[in-house]
C-alpha cells in the first residue's frame, strides 16, 4: 500500500469535509439555541426523514456518477409503486407477495428508463418524461382516492413500518444498510467499477470496450429499487397510499447527493456522500421547522444551500487544474 | 506586403519558432511547408492574432502592426481559414459568408444576405448554390470554398489558408486552387500551409520551408524540383531514436483483402505477421488512420474481407474487435484514451476488468498484479497507481494508454498518431516499448503523419494518399524520401 496520499485526493477529501463540517456544524448550533432539538422524539424525527431522503439520494448517485446527472422521476415513481404495492396487499395478494412484484417493476421501470437514456442521450428529458407517465398511472390506479389496507392479517404483515428494531426505525436501518451496500457496490464490484469509468468518460469507457450502454441502465435500476423501497415502507408505515404522496422526493434527493458533493460531471463520488448529504438536509429542515420558519423560506434557505455547496465545489475542483 | 522578423515563440522550454524571417508579397502565393511540429502551425497563429510571440517584428506595407487578437489581425487585413472548419450546419450559406460581420448591424434580412453573399460565392465557383440554403447540406469542399469567400467578403489583404484541401479529393482540390489563384490575381497575399507537394508546385511563386522552428530563405519554387523538397524539409535525422528494426518472420496473424472504407478509395489488400510493425504513413485525410479504424471495428468495412489468424474477422463495434483481440489506440488520447479524472491503476485495469474479476467483485491482489506488470514493462511510476491519470504529463499518458492493452493479451495492437503531443525524449522511450512489445509477439500496426517515425520505426511500410495504399515494402528497401514523396507527392513521385 502506499503511504503517501496522492495529490488528486485532495478535493475528494474537501468534498466528504464541507458535507462533515456543515452537518456537525448544523447539529451544534441547532442543539445550543433549541431545546427541542436534543430529544429523543425529535431525533427519530430527523433519522426517519433523513432514510426517506437518504435511500432515494444514494440510488440517485449511482445515476450521477454513471455520467447521467439526475433522474427526475423518483417521487412519482415512488407513488405509483406505493399505490401498486397497496393495491396488491388490499388485493389480498399477500405482503411478501406484493412486496416482490413491487420491486420487479421498479427494476422493469429501470431498464426502460435506462434504455430510453441510451436512445435519447438525455436523462433529464428522459426521467421528466417516465416522471409524467408514473404520476399518470398513479392516479389512474387510485382512482385519485386514498387506497388504506384494511385487513388485519396485512396490517400484522406491515407492522415492520412502524417498529424499531434497538430504539431506531426500520427505515433508517434499512437506509444505512444501503448506504453501506452501495458504498461496498461502488467501490469492490466489477458493475460499481463500470459506472465510475462509463461515468467519467463514456468515450474512454467505449474505446475499451466497456458496455457504456449497460451501465446507465444499471445505474437507473439500482436508483429505481430506492423509491419501490421508500414506497414499501410508507405504506407500511401509514396503511394508505395516495397519489401526491411524495411530491418533494426528487428535490431533497438532488440536493442530498449534490451537497453530499457527488461530482455532478460523473466518475467521481460515492453513494456515502449522498447519504451525508441526506443527513445535512434532513437536519437542516428539521432545525428551520423548530425554528417556526415557513415552507417557503425552508425551500428557499435548502435552495440556496445546495447553490453554495455546487459553487464551492466546482471552485475548489477548478483551483486544482 | 507583409514581414516578419526575427519572430521566436516558446512553450515552457521548447522551442516553437527560433528567429524566424518570413515575407509575403502583393498577389503572391507563397508555400508554408515543414514536417509534423516544425512550427507551421505556430507561425500561422502568430500571424491569426491566436498565439502572441515573445519577440520579433511584423510589418504590413512597412507600417509595424501588433496582433494580440483575433480581431486586431483581422483589422489588419489578415484573414485566416484553419484546418477545423467553421462552418454552422443550421445557417444559410450566405448568413456564414458574412459570419461575424456586424457591419449590417442587427438586422439582417435574408433576402439582403443572400443578394450581398451572391458575388462572393461566385467568385469561389460557387454561383450556383442559392445562398439561402442551409450550410448543413454542403460538401467538405464546398465548406472550404464558402470560408474562403467569407474572406473575400471581409477583403483580406492577406490570406492564410492551413491545409485547405487535406479532407478532399482531387476534383475537389482543383476548384480550391483555382480559387486560390483568383485570389492572388485581385492582388490579395496568400500564405498556403500544406503537405501536398504537386499544390506548391503548381500554386505558389515561392517557398518557405521550416524546419524545427526555423527556416531557410524563401526561394522561387522554378528553382526547387520535388528531391529538394524534401531534402529541405526532412533535414537531420534522429537515427538513435528508434529501436532496431527486425525481419518479419513470424506467421501471419491477420489479413486484409480488397478491403475499403470510408476515406479509403482503392482496395486495400495486406498482411501483418506476429512480432512485426507494419507503419501506415499518410497525411490527414490520405486514408491511413481511416484504414486503421476500420480494422479496429470504428469504422465500417464497405468492401473486401479481413482474417484473423485464419479466423474471418468482421468487427461490428470497438468492443467486437476487443473480445477478437484487436486493441486500438485513437490519435485522441485526452478523449478516448485515458480517464483523466481516474486513478492510474483503474486506467490500466479498464480494458481488462473481466480479469481482475471474481464472483462480480474486484479482486484487488488481481488488479496491482496486472498494473504491476504493465508498469514494469512500460515504466510507469508505482507509486502514482492512486493519482488521476490527468497529473501525469503526455508521453506518461501515452504509456498509460498503450500499456492498458497489454492486460488483455491482444493479438493485433492498432496505434494512430502514437506520439502525439509527446515530447522527444518520451518518443524513443514509446518506439522501444512498441519493439518490446512486437519482439513478444504482437503485431503492431500504427498510423502516422510523421514520416520519420513511420520509416524509423517500421519493419515494413505502406504509404498512403489521397485515400489509397500508394507502396507497401520492407522498410529497408524504401528510403525516407520515398515515404516522404509517397505521402506527400504520389502522383507526381509515380509520374516521374
Amino acid at each position: 500500500m502506499e503511504s503517501a496520499r496522492p495529490p488528486g485526493d485532495r478535493v475528494r477529501v474537501i468534498r466528504y469535509a464541507a458535507a462533515l463540517v456543515t452537518l456537525a456544524a448544523t447539529l451544534i448550533v441547532a442543539g445550543f439555541t433549541t431545546p427541542a432539538f436534543v430529544t429523543y422524539d425529535n431525533f427519530l424525527a430527523i433519522v426517519r426523514a433523513a432514510s426517506i431522503t437518504g435511500i432515494v439520494a444514494v440510488g440517485m448517485s449511482f445515476v450521477t456518477i454513471s455520467g447521467n446527472f439526475f433522474a427526475l422521476s423518483a417521487g412519482q415513481m415512488a407513488a405509483f409503486l406505493g399505490i401498486l404495492f397497496a393495491v396488491a396487499t388490499v388485493a389480498g395478494l399477500g405482503v411478501p407477495a406484493a412486496i416482490l412484484l413491487t420491486i420487479a417493476t421498479a427494476i422493469l421501470a429501470g431498464i426502460l428508463q435506462g434504455m430510453v437514456i441510451n436512445v435519447i442521450g438525455n436523462p433529464i428529458i428522459t426521467t421528466i418524461a417516465f416522471g409524467a407517465v408514473f404520476g399518470g398511472l398513479a392516479a389512474f390506479m387510485s382512482g385519485n382516492t386514498l387506497i388504506r389496507v384494511h385487513d388485519d392479517a396485512a396490517l400484522a404483515a406491515l407492522r415492520f413500518g412502524t417498529a424499531r428494531p434497538l430504539g431506531i426505525p426500520t427505515q433508517s436501518w434499512a437506509f444505512f444498510a444501503l448506504a453501506l451496500l452501495s458504498w461496498f457496490a461502488i467501490r469492490t464490484t466489477r458493475v460499481g467499477r463500470l459506472i465510475t469509468l462509463s461515468g467519467a468518460s463514456p468515450a474512454a469507457a467505449a474505446a475499451s470496450g466497456l458496455p457504456v450502454g449497460l451501465s446507465s441502465v444499471i445505474a437507473m435500476v439500482i436508483f429505481s429499487c430506492g423509491p419501490a423501497i421508500v414506497a414499501i415502507f410508507s405504506v407500511a408505515q401509514f396503511s394508505l397510499a395516495k397519489a401526491d404522496q411524495f411530491s418533494g422526493l426528487d428535490i431533497d434527493a438532488i440536493a442530498s447527493v449534490l451537497v453530499g458533493g457527488v461530482a455532478l460531471r460523473g466518475g467521481q463520488g460515492s453513494p456515502v456522500q449522498a447519504a451525508l448529504g441526506a443527513l445535512l438536509i434532513a437536519v437542516l429542515q428539521n432545525f428551520m421547522l423548530l425554528r417556526g420558519l415557513t415552507a417557503g423560506e425552508r425551500m428557499t434557505i435548502v435552495g440556496l444551500v445546495v447553490v453554495i455547496a455546487v459553487a464551492g465545489f466546482h471552485l475548489a475542483q477548478g483551483r486544482r487544474r | 506586403m507583409l514581414r516578419m522578423a526575427q519572430v521566436s515563440k516558446h512553450y515552457g522550454s521548447s522551442v516553437a519558432l527560433d528567429a524566424v524571417d518570413f515575407s509575403v508579397e502583393r498577389g503572391e502565393v507563397m508555400a508554408l511547408l515543414g514536417e509534423n511540429g516544425a512550427g507551421k502551425s505556430t507561425l500561422v497563429k502568430v500571424l491569426a492574432g491566436l498565439e502572441q510571440p515573445d519577440s520579433g517584428t511584423i510589418e504590413i506595407e512597412d507600417r509595424a502592426v501588433d496582433l494580440r487578437s483575433r480581431s486586431q489581425a483581422r483589422a489588419a487585413g489578415i484573414a485566416y481559414v484553419a484546418q477545423e472548419l467553421s462552418i454552422l450546419d443550421h445557417m444559410s450559406v450566405a448568413e456564414n459568408v458574412f459570419l461575424g460581420d456586424t457591419s449590417f448591424g442587427w438586422l439582417r434580412r435574408p433576402s439582403m444576405l443572400a443578394k450581398k453573399a451572391a458575388p462572393f460565392l461566385d467568385l469561389v465557383g460557387l454561383g450556383s448554390i442559392d445562398p439561402l440554403k442551409s450550410a448543413g447540406s454542403l460538401s467538405i469542399a464546398e465548406r472550404q470554398l464558402v470560408e474562403i469567400a467569407r474572406l473575400l467578403s471581409r477583403s483580406a489583404r492577406i490570406a492564410i489558408l492551413d491545409e485547405p484541401t487535406a479532407a478532399l479529393s482531387d476534383a475537389e482540390t482543383a476548384r480550391v486552387e483555382n480559387v486560390v489563384m483568383t485570389l492572388a490575381a485581385k492582388g490579395c497575399s496568400v500564405i498556403y500551409v500544406t503537405h501536398r507537394l504537386g499544390e506548391v508546385f503548381r500554386l505558389s511563386q515561392r517557398v518557405t520551408i521550416l524546419r524545427n522552428g526555423r527556416n531557410f530563405p524563401a526561394f522561387p519554387t522554378r528553382n526547387i524540383d520535388v528531391d529538394g523538397l524534401i531534402e529541405r524539409m526532412l533535414g537531420r535525422r534522429l537515427d538513435q531514436m528508434f529501436p532496431p528494426r527486425r525481419a518479419g518472420e513470424g506467421d501471419v496473424v491477420m489479413s486484409l483483402r480488397g478491403c475499403s472504407t470510408p476515406g479509403v478509395r482503392l482496395p486495400v489488400s495486406l498482411e501483418v505477421r506476429r512480432g512485426e510493425i507494419l507503419g501506415f504513413a499518410g497525411q490527414l485525410g490520405s486514408g491511413a488512420g481511416a484504414m486503421i479504424q476500420a480494422i479496429a471495428g470504428a469504422r465500417p468495412l464497405t468492401a473486401g474481407t479481413m482474417t484473423l489468424e485464419g479466423c474471418s474477422y468482421a468487427p461490428r463495434s470497438v468492443r467486437k474487435a476487443i473480445r477478437s483481440g484487436v486493441a486500438y489506440c485513437s490519435d485522441d488520447r485526452k478523449r478516448d484514451g485515458i480517464f483523466l479524472g481516474r486513478p492510474i491503476l483503474e486506467n490500466l485495469s479498464a480494458p481488462a476488468l473481466e480479469r481482475v474479476t471474481r464472483f462480480g467483485l474486484i479482486d484487488p491482489r488481481r488488479e496491482r498484479n496486472l498494473a504491476n506488470g504493465v508498469a514494469e514493462r512500460f515504466e510507469i511510476d508505482r507509486r502514482r497507481f492512486g493519482s488521476a491519470a490527468r497529473t501525469l504529463s503526455g508521453g506518461n499518458q501515452q504509456k498509460v494508454a498503450l500499456g492498458k492493452w497489454i492486460g488483455t493479451d491482444p493479438k493485433v495492437l492498432l496505434v494512430e498518431e502514437p506520439t502525439r503531443g509527446v515530447d522527444v525524449g518520451a518518443r524513443a522511450e514509446i518506439y522501444r516499448h512498441l519493439r518490446t512489445l512486437a519482439d513478444q509477439g504482437l503485431a503492431v500496426i500504427f498510423a502516422s503523419s510523421d514520416t520519420q517515425e513511420v520509416h524509423g520505426l517500421a519493419d515494413r511500410v505502406a504509404t498512403f494518399y489521397h485515400g489509397r495504399l500508394v507502396r507497401l515494402g520492407n522498410t529497408d528497401a524504401i528510403s525516407l524520401e520515398d515515404v516522404t514523396r509517397d505521402v506527400t507527392d504520389a502522383d507526381q513521385g509515380a509520374a516521374a
